[in-house]
């Protein structure tokens, strides 16, 4: 499947272009990056980024010993089947300062909701797909995680069903998209005969301040007519939703399977290179298999070092790794439209902007890379001793060298992390 | 000559002149006694140049990078006075650029002779007389040749076009999809023609949200779906902070109090497809009811799905209330309205437990009780509150802990006096402490039980909050009218802000006209012509035309500039009259805003003073200044300003005020001030009056401003000098040039910030510039980052000095002394405000001539002693105002 044959409307449309600005530049950087006869391609084509909102406990998620031989943590011998296909870090983080409102600098670097880096990869990739990127949230979102260049933070869709709309177009929508399409099309032309006549009564100067008008409206225009003549492919699925969403907080873990089984198809069929989500942690209670735990997930996070609420914030946090690990299985499984395991060609990023939620720490922030054509199966400490200390914001600029990007500063940092991780 | 004394020369030359541009010379030259000689002739001017100028600047050597550097040179190597002499200059007019580089140019040339730059002293030594006539005659060439008038067509921007879409289809709240295009600011304003332009992303999205309107008032047709039945079990209901818990097959609610996700529990998997009307069964009984109680009383409310989880109950919508006294499960079926993603929440309303802050005593009683069953109970929470976790924990695992404590035999009891520590802790987090004990109550009552819920429907599709809006926007949209051309010529004048010709209507017409004969009814034809409508340029744009505006576009600018929308009807009604001055003086008077909420304030103050940065600022947690503070501090510029505005005070009231506007938390915290307030009402904002003459009042000083130009964490002196001279004086200040290299100057030996920038300014490129900028940011150095006053900088014991000699060669040696100043050049701020809201109000930076006439129309109301709301509506009947 070619991407190229998507129609633009949903790609302008999906990416909550944030300026009023025609985007001559990020289109020609796209043209590059995307050459398929580029003398060295890409290494990987795809970007997953994962935000858990209170982190991980420290000492379930970071493993005791460096380098390869190291022994899994608890939380990783959730994904043990998975040992050489990622790298886990220690000791990275933004050098950002602490707090909850900091949190949204997961993705930004040092500082909060500036332009993230699932937007700049999107920038680069996206715009030759249907939807350059989805931001997707697992449980209510008190943060937001993706930021446009100017910094406005994108929404993230809550419901799977929205999602699974958005991939899978139903009937009845496909229908009134095409009713709303033909119907304007037919009647744009008695509006621009109109704009036609106001253009002629006004000054020459004020002509070609009006000309932005009519080279949107064609532009407009002729992505309209190219949606209604190609067939409009809507890629289908066997796949079936619950007939719920599970929207209400204690359902957060189900949301989240959802969302990562709906990831895995949307990457399956081309029809995004980026995707981020979001996943949330407020008051609710689970029941983790028929168990009830003793306190909500926030108040767990706050643990206080008290041995019976950590047990409980473990439990919580095996959980996402659980959904985790069904989720690197399905991208070993699947393959793209070159053959290609999906989990070869994407890098998944799983992380958080909490380095220590019963503190509101921001340092050592837990981080995973998965996939994407790397040599995995290590753990990276950062050494933050000898005052070689590298930022997370090198990692980043590692990932986008690997999809094809000349990035050569992310936020804070300078450098890369291209000698450790190769 | 090396590349760097090169750039540093034109850097000196060429910018540290354009830091005038902004000021006038008009006011003063005509105010002169006229002098006894004749004024210069063309001829005398090129003799002028010729002799003072053209050693230096000869055409071979032209000076690189100073004024007459970039003028056309005539045949006699001269720089061309013909253009300036004959009036061509217009010739060289960009509409939307305001000034051309020729009239820029010359107007440098004429400052750097005003003020005694050039010729040089050692060069030529000139008559006062001499440089008087040079400088009135460019001055005279100057305004008679820049122009007024010149806005570009204005697209609406991002705020007017929300509110111009709110007050066309009487969409109240109506909000923008948040991925909505921003606009890029120009000359400070978000307004401008220059900036707002139109791009394929911007069109779709106006595309898109013409569609979602044209939905909501003619809606798609909705078809009713087959009733179902959804059993929801008790592992079905959500269990949130410590509101629920399953015990026995049945959850148990414990507890009361006002956010529904700390004591009530709803389904998981269970909500209204479509409105309508749905039969429910909830099975209930009660867990070891009091004896002698009330019967428990359980409400069922309906609530959004997708809603925040902490809201009220009370906030709900009641369904049915349910009284529940059998100890056995009953089933009680009833038949209730959900709306489209609804579904129910159960509250038990009369339970005796309540973590409510407000019903603290009540919590308080609860644990008495419970300690006069069991004398031991307390002594356990004692224990459990004094454990090795310091304060305990809450929810289940505190509940367990306080029982294994009443189980042990060795257990210390406690005396009356550790009992009432106990209780005042207990009391002092209501919430925490009812979340621990309510498991008390779940494992040993009283507690209601749900044992399942069932839904059955729709039974019949009702009218939601959905539908009931779209038919309110429909009649408002029809008008009592069932005639297409009526409701269709009504709709496009008040879209197009004008009177349709009849050629555009019968091309909306026609549009409606073609799809009801394709087939399609009525409300699909209106849904495409309100789609069409919102994308048409006479929508999108205002100021298209002829060169002044005609009285539609004058009605436009006016409430757009006032409201940031539309013409209202009253005005509207007015348009044929406002040609007349005094029309448009009244409506100008009933538009401007006399509240510190409207949005002209909000909008004008937060770009013109850059108070909108405080968003994107998080001032350090040392500060003490919290987002509470900020967003409060942001509202005191609002309201100071607006008080001003209404009550029509003299405009130096921005500089040295008797009053100010503030919450006593910021007073206190900020200011100093100590009383004169409502302390109760911390957080409310208050006016509060005060000597003149201090180091606060008016707005320098102000925190909101003093936070906007630092950075959260420390003083930034020179964004604070560019503040001032932008915002307060009127003198544009270049951002450095890209020629000059980044300078690492050497700071060794530096100790303090002053010392940083003197280091600074010892840099010959920078100095002209940043001397004058740096000696603003320095008298407001005793501000810290969020402007509380500071006599020492951080980091060190050093005294903060500063004392500093301005641009006219006074010193002053703090920022009381920096007001008087300002006040006594009162005319440079009365410029400044006047020249900033005529640009927000015209959407065009204004022209030297502009500025002369601005500077007239300020000096008449000083001169009258008026105030600010004069000045503002004598600037809407200037010849600036209704030039297109």
């Amino acid at each position: 499947m070619n991407p190229s044959q998507w129609h633009r409307r949903s790609v302008l449309q999906a990416s909550g272009l944030s300026i009023a600005l025609p985007g001559l530049e990020s289109l020609a950087d796209t043209d590059v990056a995307s050459n398929q006869e580029d003398p060295e391609p890409r290494k990987a084509k795809r970007l997953v980024c994962i935000g858990t909102y209170l982190g991980f406990y420290q000492y379930a998620f970071f493993p005791k010993q460096s380098g390869r031989d190291y022994e899994l943590s608890e939380l990783l011998q959730e994904v043990k089947g998975h040992r050489d296909d990622f790298t886990v870090f220690s000791g990275f983080d933004h050098d950002a300062p602490n707090g909850h409102a900091a949190w949204n600098n997961f993705l930004c670097g040092k500082t909060p909701n500036e332009y993230s880096l699932d937007q700049q990869v999107a920038d680069h990739l996206g715009n030759s797909y249907r939807f350059p990127s989805i931001q997707l949230s697992a449980g209510k979102s008190s943060r937001s995680m993706s930021h446009t260049k100017q910094g406005v933070a994108l929404p993230m869709i809550q419901r799977p069903s929205v999602l699974y709309s958005k991939l899978f177009a139903s009937d009845s929508d496909r229908k009134r998209t095409e009713y709303l399409l033909r119907s304007g099309k037919s009647a744009m032309d008695a509006v621009l005969e109109d704009a036609t006549q106001l253009r002629r009564s006004i000054s020459k100067t004020d002509r070609v301040k009006l000309n932005e008008y009519f080279d949107s409206i064609r532009e407009v225009e002729r992505r309209m007519k190219r949606q209604l003549d190609s067939e409009i492919e809507t890629p289908t699925t066997n796949y079936r939703l619950p007939d719920y969403d599970p929207v209400a907080p204690t359902m957060q873990l189900e949301a989240e399977r959802l969302m990562y089984d709906l990831m895995a198809l949307a990457l399956e069929t081309d029809s995004t290179p980026v995707l981020s989500l979001f996943i949330g942690g407020l008051g609710q209670v689970f029941t983790i298999n028929g168990e009830t735990l003793q306190a909500g997930y926030h108040a767990l996070s706050h643990h206080g070092n008290d041995p019976d609420a950590i047990r409980d914030l473990i439990k919580v946090e095996r959980e996402h790794m659980k959904c985790f690990d069904r989720f690197l299985m399905q991208m070993k499984s699947k393959t793209d439209s070159r053959g290609q395991s999906l989990l070869d060609s994407t890098i998944v990023l799983l992380g958080s902007g909490m380095g220590d939620a019963s503190r509101h720490s921001n340092r050592n922030l837990p981080t995973l890379v998965a996939g994407g054509g790397f040599s995995h199966g290590q753990h990276l400490v950062n050494d933050n001793q000898t005052g070689k200390s590298r930022l997370l914001g090198d990692v980043y600029l590692t990932l986008m060298q690997q999809l094809g990007i000349p990035a050569e500063k992310f936020s804070n940092a300078h450098h890369n992390l291209n000698d450790r991780l190769g | 000559m090396s590349t760097r004394l090169k750039l540093a020369v034109w850097f000196c030359i060429c910018f540290g002149r354009l830091i005038f541009s902004q000021e006038h010379v008009s006011a003063e030259d005509t105010s002169r006694e006229e002098s006894t000689s004749q004024p210069f002739s063309g001829e005398d001017a090129r003799t002028f140049v010729a002799e003072n100028c053209m050693d230096c600047h000869a055409q071979d050597n032209p000076g690189e990078g100073s004024p007459f550097f970039s003028l056309p040179i005539d045949d006699s190597g001269l720089p061309d006075l013909t253009d300036l002499d004959d009036g061509q200059v217009q010739d060289h007019v960009n509409a939307s650029q305001g000034d051309s580089v020729t009239i820029q140019t010359w107007r440098r040339v004429l400052e750097v002779i005003r003020d005694r730059e050039m010729p040089p002293r050692d060069v030529a030594s000139l008559e006062d007389v001499t440089i008087e006539k040079m400088t009135e005659w460019i001055d005279v060439k100057l305004q008679d040749q820049s122009v007024i008038g010149g806005t570009p067509p204005r697209r609406l921007s991002r705020r007017e076009y929300q509110a111009t879409i709110e007050s066309l289809l009487g969409m109240k709240s109506f909000t923008l999809p948040s991925g909505f295009p921003v606009d890029q600011p120009k000359h400070g304003f978000d307004n401008l023609g220059e900036g707002l332009v139109l791009s394929p992303a911007l069109m779709d999205s106006y595309s898109e949200v013409a569609t979602s309107v044209a939905d909501q008032i003619f809606p798609p047709r909705r078809i009713a779906p087959k009733p179902i039945t959804s059993k929801v079990s008790v592992d079905d209901l959500v269990i949130s902070y410590s509101s629920a818990k399953v015990v026995n097959d049945s959850m148990r609610l414990g507890m009361k109090c006002d956010p529904i996700s700390r004591s009530c529990t709803w389904p998981s998997r269970f909500e209204a497809k479509v409105s309508g009307l749905y039969e429910m069964s909830v099975q209930l009984s009660a867990f070891r009811p009091k004896e002698g109680s009330s019967p428990m009383a359980v409400k069922v409310l309906a609530r959004d799905v997708s809603s925040n989880d902490s809201v009220s109950h009370r906030s709900l919508r009641l369904l049915k209330e349910i009284l529940v006294t059998s100890e056995s499960p009953r089933d009680f079926k009833f038949e209730a309205i959900l709306y489209e993603g609804q579904t129910v929440v159960l509250h038990w309303a009369n339970a005796t437990l309540d973590s409510d802050r407000e019903d603290k005593e009540d919590l308080r009683r609860f644990f008495e009780d419970k300690d006069r069953e069991n004398p031991k109970y307390l002594a356990a929470w004692h224990a459990m509150l004094n454990g090795e976790s310091g304060q305990g924990f809450r929810g289940g695992i505190g509940w367990e802990r306080v029982k294994a404590n009443l189980k042990k035999e060795d257990l210390a009891l406690i005396t009356a006096k550790q009992k009432e520590a106990v209780l005042k802790k207990i009391i002092s987090n209501p919430v925490l402490y009812a979340e621990t004990v309510v498991f008390d109550v779940y494992e040993n009552g009283p507690a209601v039980e749900i044992h399942g819920i069932e839904f059955t429907g729709p039974i019949r599709i009702v009218d939601g909050p959905r539908e009931e809006t779209s038919r309110i926007l429909q009649r408002q949209f029809l008008n009592e009218s069932e005639d297409p051309t009526e409701i269709i010529s009504n709709f496009l004048q008040r879209a197009f802000r004008r009177p349709v010709e009849p050629e555009t209507l019968d091309r909306w017409l026609n549009i409606f006209d073609h799809h009801i004969e394709a087939g399609f009814a009525f409300d699909e034809s209106m849904h495409l012509v309100i789609r069409k409508a919102l994308i048409s340029p006479r929508f999108l744009y205002r100021c298209l035309g002829g060169p002044k505006l005609d009285n539609h576009d004058l009605a436009a600018r006016l409430s757009y500039f006032l409201t940031t929308g539309p013409p209202d009807e009253k005005l509207s009604k007015r348009i044929p009259d406002l040609g007349d001055v005094e029309v448009l003086r009244s409506e100008a008077n009933r538009l401007l805003p006399t509240s510190p909420k409207a949005v002209f304030v909000k909008s004008f103050t937060e770009q013109w003073l850059e108070t909108k940065r405080l968003e994107d600022i998080m001032p350090d947690r040392a500060l003490k200044f919290s987002r509470q503070d900020q967003n409060q501090s942001k509202l005191e510029v609002e309201y100071f300003f607006a008080e001003i505005l209404r009550d029509n005070r003299p405009i130096l009231d921005f500089i040295t005020p008797d009053f100010t506007w503030t919450t006593p938390r910021i007073a206190q915290n900020i200011y100093g001030i100590k009383t004169g307030f409502d302390k109760k009402k911390a957080n409310d904002l208050q006016r509060m009056t005060f000597d003149k003459g201090g180091r606060y009042g008016g707005l320098l000083g102000m925190s909101a401003i003093m936070t906007a130009t630092a950075n959260g964490v420390d003083t930034q002196p020179v964004t604070r000098g560019v503040w001032l001279l932008e915002k307060i004086l009127g003198q544009a200040v270049p951002p450095p040039p890209d020629a000059v290299p980044p300078l690492t100057p050497d700071t060794r030996g530096a100790t303090n910030p002053r010392d940083l920038l003197r280091l600074h300014t010892d840099e010959v490129a920078c100095a002209r510039c940043h001397r004058r900028i740096d000696s603003f940011g320095l008298v407001l150095e005793n501000f810290d980052p969020v402007g509380r006053w500071r006599d020492k900088w951080p980091d060190g014991e050093v005294a903060i000095d500063s004392r500093v000699t301005l641009f006219d060669g006074n010193e002053i040696k703090d920022v009381i002394e920096l007001k008087s100043w300002l006040a006594m050049n009162s005319d440079r701020f009365g410029n400044s405000i006047a020249n900033q809201l005529m640009i927000y109000a015209t959407g065009r930076p204004m022209s030297y001539r502009e500025q002369a006439e601005i500077a007239k129309i300020v000096k008449s109301n000083q001169d009258r002693g008026m105030g600010f709301r004069d000045l503002i509506l004598d600037l809407i009947c200037s010849p600036i105002f209704s030039a297109r």
